[in-house]
């Protein structure tokens, strides 16, 4: 376990957290949402430094430098389930109730602040009962914004103009549990039984390629669902699954008859997975159980070998190898439901009602 | 609580008022209580319909009990305090009486954030103008404000257990009455112009009833007149006062002692701070001079704030257990003093824990309206550190039962309200099976809003073996999405529920539909089923007529006639569904080239013979010849015996093509 691990607790159970982007420095504002609350808010904290730290220099090492301080929030109808910025300040959200809402940040130097922008239609709902259906997951390409639902439909939209749903496919009929883009095009849509849909953007529901693969599970007469997808960001073609039963199913686009690769990990569902935004040889994974893992690429292994389009994940048994796993958080015991990297810092919150920050990510 | 503020219900709907203003209750699961209008009924009253009848609607209210956890400041108490007691359950019955420490340190430390918070946020905008908030905050923090009070009391006597108590109860008296440092803090700011401050010696005296001797010297030292005489030798006179450390010799320290105290009340005597009254007054507490004290303690605030100060100048080497005659004097005195006071309930836990009263101390903090917060994790911390267990075996207190009792009571409270299940559970884990009990009770009763929560529970159950529970979730969940018209989200939460008859009515709805309306409902769904099929025949059945399905739309036929010659002869083919089944039978024997051969056109004709016949037979028994078609909702079925011709005539012409070819020798 990571040394350097600050722990705030917040009152409020987390269901995402990502930090503000920003360019040229490592990112001091992050945003919470909150799930399963009375009221659920979007909160924008601010690391602060810790007025009550001591200042002499022998014991500053137990203690917290920094601080996050909430500069605003804003309340939301319902439980947040994604979070996503689409630029430098709009944030995506997405609810339990179905919609989508843009927010803009403002940072300032005393007080930032968040504010509603806009409000999408009901986006998902139940075709019987028209009861709202909740968003489960949202993905962002470009200005393009892909939300999946519990109904089983995906929505594009586009940023610019939220009111209006750019495409609306039907492509499941179970619960989808995550979304991701591959390419401007292209999304993978995953379901509670652990298929994994190919879904073109241009194309209507009835027109969608019929491309589905299943997620590998330890026993076939169990259910596995994926309930986190990640493409690497720079070799677009190899996509990550997270599943239920706390594994990892790597799968090569190019090649959609066998997983790639196949790794036991986590001994409970997997909530989030992710790679470091700035450092593709980082891969992070969250779960339920409580635990960040960092899994990192063994360079002296695998530098030379990425033109032609292989990887360190696509080596199938092999992979464990070449890439080594740590753990960044352990033994928190309540699940961890979002994390989020920037720079060598690392923020992840979840049910313990607490936001976990860690620094020496490297 | 006294018994004359046990809370009174009313209702005042007009049905109630309609029966004289009475009420009936019934608890129901989560504390609550459902109440409604009540008519008494007796043994010779007329069972009639009331007069009123149909009149005003029958209102049930819920009343639950207020609990100051409703205000989301406190949820970072509750989830901190939460982690601690897991770590505490980690380290058990056997760890170094430090880590227990540290565990009572962090609980308090815990309450001192979360009292911050409140502080913090009291001053908010938000708070300010809601009234009811306001409240809530500050009865919050008066209730933990005084069980940190105590916890650390307790912390100081009973679970340090060191020998020398003076300092640390010093300590204690300052933290929880630190309006005196406060005013000190300004005075020293101040410098010389702090003597023509009004209550400059005022906040001398508490400062010296406290025991800061060094802010009294430091404040002494910038009096205008400070190079005069008096104050030079009140300043030595603190200076050298004796203070007891552990390790020191106990009769060289009494010497001393003595002889610095005689030598003091010598200088006194001898007037040298006769042109300072107020500066002797200070000296005179300072040996313990009756008078002055008993000035202090009508100043006081409450009886305790200048019990260790008293004790420092009078008995600066008290051990715990004369602790207890020191307090009792102590009250007495006071109480003598000031009989207008009466003891609140802090007060009083306060003197039941210096005199080692802990068994009602016990008893009192369950009372402290803090839904067993306190009672529940200070219990466990004594269960697990073994403290006091020699007390608690001599006075027949059941400790082990105790703590279980309140953490049982304390976890159910989490699990049953709203959103704080996820805590509760794990108090209720340590109850042995009485928690486990109340977990499959009460994890199902948890309202489910989004799958991605439902999977959060199942997964709770799944740790914990609970099968039935994680069972019984999929089950609603499956009952859910039938109802709405999903069911391929319906089918998969039934094949998660693992239970049998329900996969089987699943997997019977999109049969029937199908062969009702050619309908298949969520082939996405059926074509993924792959192993999990075995869990039913009935859905093996459909899985399998699935993949013909798809064989015969993709114009696979020679996969599709195997398959559908495997189904036949399968014998888990429902009954409503075998007219279905050798309707579909009927192209692939019709089609040009033949694909089924000899042995089986043979068995599908017994089939029709056995299976089909009798079904047809049966029906028209039941209901005449007109309702054959109501027994047979197949999409393609208007005349149920034209169509047994037709494919009796099907089967004989297959069979008779099929028996040449396949009695024909190639060429060759």
């Amino acid at each position: 376990m990571s040394a350097n691990v600050s722990t705030h607790y917040i009152s409020e159970k987390v269901a995402r957290v990502r930090w503000l982007p920003e360019q040229l420095q490592q990112s001091e504002r992050f945003i919470t949402g909150s799930w399963d609350m009375e009221r659920n808010f979007v909160r924008l904290w601010k690391l602060q430094s810790n007025q009550y730290a001591t200042a002499n220099t022998a014991a500053a090492t137990d203690n917290v430098e920094l601080m996050p301080r909430c500069m605003d929030k804003v309340s939301v109808e319902d439980d947040v389930t994604g979070m996503e910025f689409v630029d430098k300040d709009t944030l995506a959200v997405t609810t339990a109730d179905g919609r989508l809402s843009l927010m803009n940040v403002q940072r300032a130097v005393e007080e930032d602040q968040i504010h509603f922008t806009a409000r999408s239609e009901q986006l998902h709902r139940f075709e019987r009962s028209q009861d709202p259906a909740p968003c489960t997951d949202i993905s962002v390409y470009g200005t393009d914004i892909a939300t999946a639902g519990e109904d089983g439909c995906v929505n594009i939209l586009s940023s610019s103009n939220i009111r209006q749903v750019k495409r609306h496919i039907e492509a499941d009929s179970l619960a989808l549990f995550a979304v991701s883009f591959i390419s401007q095009n292209q999304l993978v849509a995953a379901n509670r039984m652990g298929v994994i849909r190919m879904l073109d953007v241009r194309v209507a529901s009835e027109a969608q390629p019929k491309v589905n693969f299943m997620v590998a599970c330890k026993d076939d007469k169990n259910s596995n669902f994926v309930s986190s997808i990640t493409s690497h960001p720079m070799q677009q073609h190899i996509l990550l699954c997270g599943t239920e039963e706390g594994s990892i199913t790597v799968w090569d686009l190019r090649n959609l008859d066998y997983p790639a690769s196949y790794l036991n990990a986590h001994s409970s569902p997997i909530t989030d997975i992710g790679f470091h935004r700035k450092d593709p040889s980082k891969l992070f994974t969250a779960a339920e159980a409580g635990e960040v893992w960092m899994w990192s690429e063994n360079k002296a292994l695998t530098c030379d070998n990425q033109k032609d389009g292989s990887s360190a994940w696509l080596s199938g048994d092999r992979v464990k190898s070449l890439v080594g796993v740590e753990g960044v958080l352990t033994n928190i015991r309540k699940a961890i439901n979002s994390f989020d990297v920037h720079g060598t810092r690392l923020v992840c919150g979840g049910d313990s009602e607490a936001v976990y920050l860690i620094d020496d990510i490297v | 609580m006294t018994d004359s503020n046990v809370p009174a219900f009313e209702l005042g709907d007009t049905l109630a008022m309609r029966c004289g203003n009475t009420l009936t209750g019934v608890f129901v699961p989560g504390s609550k209580i459902a109440l409604s209008a009540f008519r008494h009924v007796k043994y010779n009253s007329r069972d009639v319909p009331t007069d009123t009848a149909n009149q005003d609607p029958v209102l049930i209210y819920m009343a639950h009990e207020t609990t100051l956890f409703d205000e989301p400041v406190l949820r970072s108490l509750l989830a901190e305090s939460n982690a601690t007691f897991a770590t505490l359950q980690q380290l058990g019955q056997k760890a170094a009486r430090v880590e227990y420490v540290n565990i009572s340190r962090a609980y308090r430390s815990i309450v001192r954030a979360c009292l911050e918070k409140l502080e913090h946020e009291k001053k908010s905008p938000e708070v300010q103008t809601d009234d009811l908030r306001l409240q809530r905050f500050s009865e919050a923090m008066v209730v933990f404000y005084a069980a940190e009070c105590l916890w650390h009391l307790f912390e100081i006597l009973y679970i340090q257990q060191n020998q020398l108590v003076v300092p640390q109860l010093l300590e204690w008296a300052r933290f929880h009455f630190p309006q005196t440092e406060e005013r000190a803090t300004d005075l020293l700011l101040m410098g010389e112009e702090a003597s023509e401050s009004d209550d400059y010696w005022n906040v001398l005296r508490s400062l010296i009833m406290l025991g800061e001797i060094d802010i009294t010297r430091a404040i002494l030292s910038q009096n205008r007149r400070a190079s005069q005489p008096a104050f030079k030798t009140a300043e030595l006179a603190l200076k050298s006062m004796p203070i007891y450390q552990e390790g020191y010799s106990l009769q060289k320290f009494n010497s001393q002692w003595e002889y610095w105290h005689m030598d003091t009340e010598r200088k006194i005597l001898s007037n040298v701070f006769a042109t300072e009254p107020e500066l002797e007054q200070l000296v005179q507490l300072v040996v313990g001079n009756n008078d002055e004290w008993d000035a202090g303690i009508k100043a006081s605030q409450d009886w305790y704030q200048y019990l260790p100060g008293y004790l420092l100048y009078t008995k600066p080497t008290c051990k715990p257990f004369e602790l207890r005659i020191a307090s009792t004097n102590w009250l007495n005195r006071w109480s003598m003093l000031r009989p207008e006071r009466i003891l609140n309930s802090m007060s009083r836990m306060i003197l039941q824990l210096m005199e080692h009263d802990v068994r009602l101390f016990i008893y009192e903090a369950q009372k402290i309206s803090d839904t067993n917060w306190f009672s529940a994790h200070l219990l466990d911390l004594i269960h697990n550190s073994g403290i006091l267990k020699a007390y608690f075996d001599q006075n027949n207190v059941d400790l082990p039962a105790l703590r279980h009792s309140i953490i049982y009571e304390y976890g159910t409270f989490l699990m049953s309200a709203r959103n704080l299940w996820h805590l509760g559970i794990d108090y209720l884990d340590y109850c042995k099976q009485e928690g486990r009990a109340a977990i499959e009770l009460l994890l199902p009763r948890i309202s489910i809003r989004s799958e991605r929560q439902a999977n959060k529970l199942i997964n709770l159950a799944k740790q914990r073996g609970l099968l039935t529970v994680e069972q019984d979730i999929c089950k609603v969940l499956s009952k859910r999405a039938y109802d709405g018209e999903r069911y391929g989200n319906a089918l998969e939460w039934a094949i998660r529920s693992k239970d049998v008859l329900l996969v089987t009515g699943i997997a019977d709805f999109i049969l029937k539909t199908y062969s009702r309306t050619g309908n298949m409902l969520c082939p996405d769904t059926i074509a993924n089923i792959g192993g999990r099929m075995f869990i039913s025949p009935r859905l093996v059945f459909l899985s399998k007529y699935f993949e013909f399905y798809e064989f015969y739309r993709n114009r696979d036929f020679l996969s599709a006639s195997e398959l559908l010659v495997n189904l036949l002869e399968s014998k888990i083919t429902p009954e409503y569904f075998w007219p279905s089944l050798l309707i579909d039978s009927m192209p692939l024997l019709e089609s040009k080239d033949p694909k089924i051969f000899s042995k089986e056109t043979v068995a599908i004709l017994h089939h029709i013979e056995t299976e089909l016949v009798p079904i047809i037979e049966r029906n028209t028994d039941k209901f005449g010849e007109h309702h054959t078609e109501t027994v047979f909702k197949d999409y393609r079925v208007e005349n149920i015996d034209e169509i047994l011709n037709l494919m009796r005539l099907a089967c004989a012409r297959n069979l008779a093509r099929a028996m040449i070819i396949e009695n024909t020798m190639a060429l060759e």
